[in-house]
């Protein structure tokens, strides 16, 4: 589903992935670990396709597809769906009007009729159950006055909104209660399939004893430098980046 | 004033808005006298132009408009009574209208003007104890030279509430004289101004607290696109004694033209102690992390810009508190906000 091949990318001039490769089958859940500064968000968001990530030399291919020649709504109509670690507060667009306007954007580029206003209610009421999601919240302005867990539940209703073919959470567990990371991972789980793909992005252990990865990649300094199974991510817990990262050294 | 020095940069109160640039001295001298087609539901009268006119302050061309418009229309709300009014100016030239809304009494106003040429119309509104108004202008999206010039008093407990949407002429003014002279008076003025490529709006609004106790909201947005100008200048003063006003202004410009121009000029002047005045004002552009944020969820780029400007005007449209209005006013908008992007 996804080959990242020698990728390099710099960001307003400084190198941030010095040669990243990573690939994930279909129907794997991977998790990316690394310590801060590792290169973890600028993956992230170069998968994404923000301004500003320049791809220096390397490729990332989606499905056989060059993905840095598509632009960041084209991603998401192919099935590309990032969880982002810092969710945008937007006045003036309600939760509901968004999921809706983003929901049949997608449909559109696939060439799918829109879903009506009732139909969209119907759907995320749903959805918005599982993740004790309040009706309330859904109409309140995008991510306005929302608490960290907040934010962070809605990225994930979007996401089984949406249902795309790769996930891709960026660092969802930071600010997460253990009750919240509980709903979270059953909201991810929930849309594990053979046909879908999760990448795992996160700093800590934790949130992989809830969603638990095929493959464990640990990133520092723009590379992977060790892989292993689920029980790499109890290795680092127990041990530390340090010990590890000097390993590989 | 001398009908041959039109107001033009040079005069501070129209710096951003070069009236003798924008159309001859002679047109304005020529011009004739502007009508309207006038649509009238519930209790309100159109009567007589009256032999003694209420005292009220006008810039320099509601006061040229008032000079050559000896009378005009004249509509009255009675006592404790309730009515709407339609005003759909037909003609161009100098106007003049007095709306006279008496105690208890509470009048919806919508104003629409489609005319392309030179209109200058001063009007007098006069809020009587616990009357209520509720104003709403519309403009189309034309060449005109158009001059709406307002005078209100409101006397104690009295609420006027305003909205101007404004999609730009060759030149738009909107100038607003509001004196609240009655406890517990209450003035509440927001608008839109959504401009493409050659449009100009300028609403330009003073408030005179001249009393304590007496609440001014002003909430203005602009967008300008292309080669543009949309102008806020809003004055608030409180006069010596008026204690207990409270006065909250913000103005904020979305700068999209390379060529546009906003002037947002907020003013204070307060000579009482004890009040709450806050003002703010901002220009900036669209947000580049929302739009990201839109995007990576599937929104095209051209859907993600019109969501944010839509968001962007918001607050302010949803002051207009009559429904059937709003929802009239926001696909006005809509319409224009593609334009601006195109």
């Amino acid at each position: 589903m996804l080959e990242i091949n020698d990728l390099h990318v710099a960001v307003g001039g400084k190198e941030i992935l010095k040669g990243l490769s990573l690939s994930i089958a279909a129907g794997e859940v991977h998790a990316i670990m690394g310590p801060n500064g590792s290169g973890k968000s600028t993956l992230s968001y170069v998968l994404a396709g923000r301004e500003g990530y320049e791809i220096t030399s390397g490729s990332i291919l989606y499905r056989g597809v060059d993905l840095a020649s598509m632009a960041p709504e084209e991603r998401a109509a192919k099935g590309v769906f990032l969880a982002m670690q810092y969710p945008v507060e937007i006045p003036g667009v309600t939760t509901m009007n968004f999921l809706k306007t983003a929901l049949n954007a997608q449909r559109r580029a696939r060439g799918e009729k829109d879903i009506d206003a009732l139909g969209v209610l119907r759907l995320v009421r749903e959805k918005a159950k599982a993740l004790h999601i309040s009706e309330e919240m859904l109409k309140r302005a995008l991510n306005v006055g929302f608490s960290g867990g907040e934010k962070k539940r809605l990225e994930i209703l979007q996401m089984a909104l949406l249902e795309p073919a790769l996930a891709i959470l960026d660092e969802t567990d930071s600010g997460l209660d253990i009750d919240a990371l509980k709903v979270v991972a059953d909201g991810v789980n929930a849309l594990r399939s053979p046909e879908r793909a999760v990448l795992v992005i996160t700093h800590y252990q934790r949130l992989l004893n809830y969603i638990v990865p095929d493959r464990v990649h640990v990133l520092y300094s723009g590379r992977i430098i060790k892989e292993g199974g689920k029980e790499l991510a109890h290795e680092l817990e127990a041990k530390g980046y340090a010990e590890i990262i000097k390993a590989a050294a | 004033m001398s009908a041959l020095a039109l107001p033009n940069r040079r005069v501070e109160d129209w710096k951003y808005s070069d009236l003798r640039n924008a159309i001859d001295t002679d047109a304005v001298e020529s011009a004739g006298t502007a009508s309207w087609t006038v649509s009238l539901s519930g209790a309100v009268e159109q009567t007589a132009w009256p032999e003694i006119m209420p005292r009220g302050v006008h810039g320099d061309m509601g006061a040229l408009a008032a000079a050559r418009a000896q009378t005009g229309l004249f509509l009255r709300v009675g006592k404790g009574e309730r009515g709407t009014a339609h005003l759909s100016l037909s003609q161009d030239g100098h106007g003049r209208v007095l709306i006279i809304v008496e105690d208890g009494a509470a009048l919806i106003l919508r104003e629409t003007a489609a005319p392309d040429g030179f209109a200058n119309i001063a009007f007098d509104v006069v809020l009587g104890k616990g009357a209520r108004l509720e104003h709403v202008r519309q403009t189309e999206r034309n060449d005109a030279v158009r001059i709406g010039d307002y005078s209100l008093r409101l006397a104690q407990s009295a609420t006027y509430r305003a909205h101007f949407a404004d999609f730009g002429a060759k030149l738009s003014r909107t100038e607003l004289h509001i004196a609240l002279e009655g406890e517990g008076a209450q003035a509440h003025l927001s608008g839109v101004s959504v401009l493409d490529n050659g449009g100009h709006a300028d609403v330009t609004t003073r408030v005179v607290h001249a009393i304590g106790n007496t609440q001014s909201t002003q909430l203005f947005k602009i967008i300008a696109g292309g080669k543009s100008r949309g102008v806020y200048q809003g004055k608030v003063s409180v006069a010596e004694g008026a204690n207990g006003t409270d006065s909250r202004q913000t103005a904020k410009g979305l700068l999209l033209g390379e060529r546009a121009e906003i002037d947002l000029k907020p003013e204070l002047e307060i000579l009482a102690d004890d009040v709450k005045c806050a003002h703010g004002a901002a220009i900036g552009d669209l947000d580049p992390e929302s739009l990201f944020y839109l995007r990576s969820r599937g929104v095209s780029e051209s859907e993600a810009r019109a969501l944010l400007m839509r968001a962007f005007l918001e607050d302010a449209v949803a002051e207009i508190a009559d429904e059937a209005i709003r929802t009239e006013v926001w696909s006005q908008v809509e319409a224009h906000l593609q334009r601006v992007s195109a």
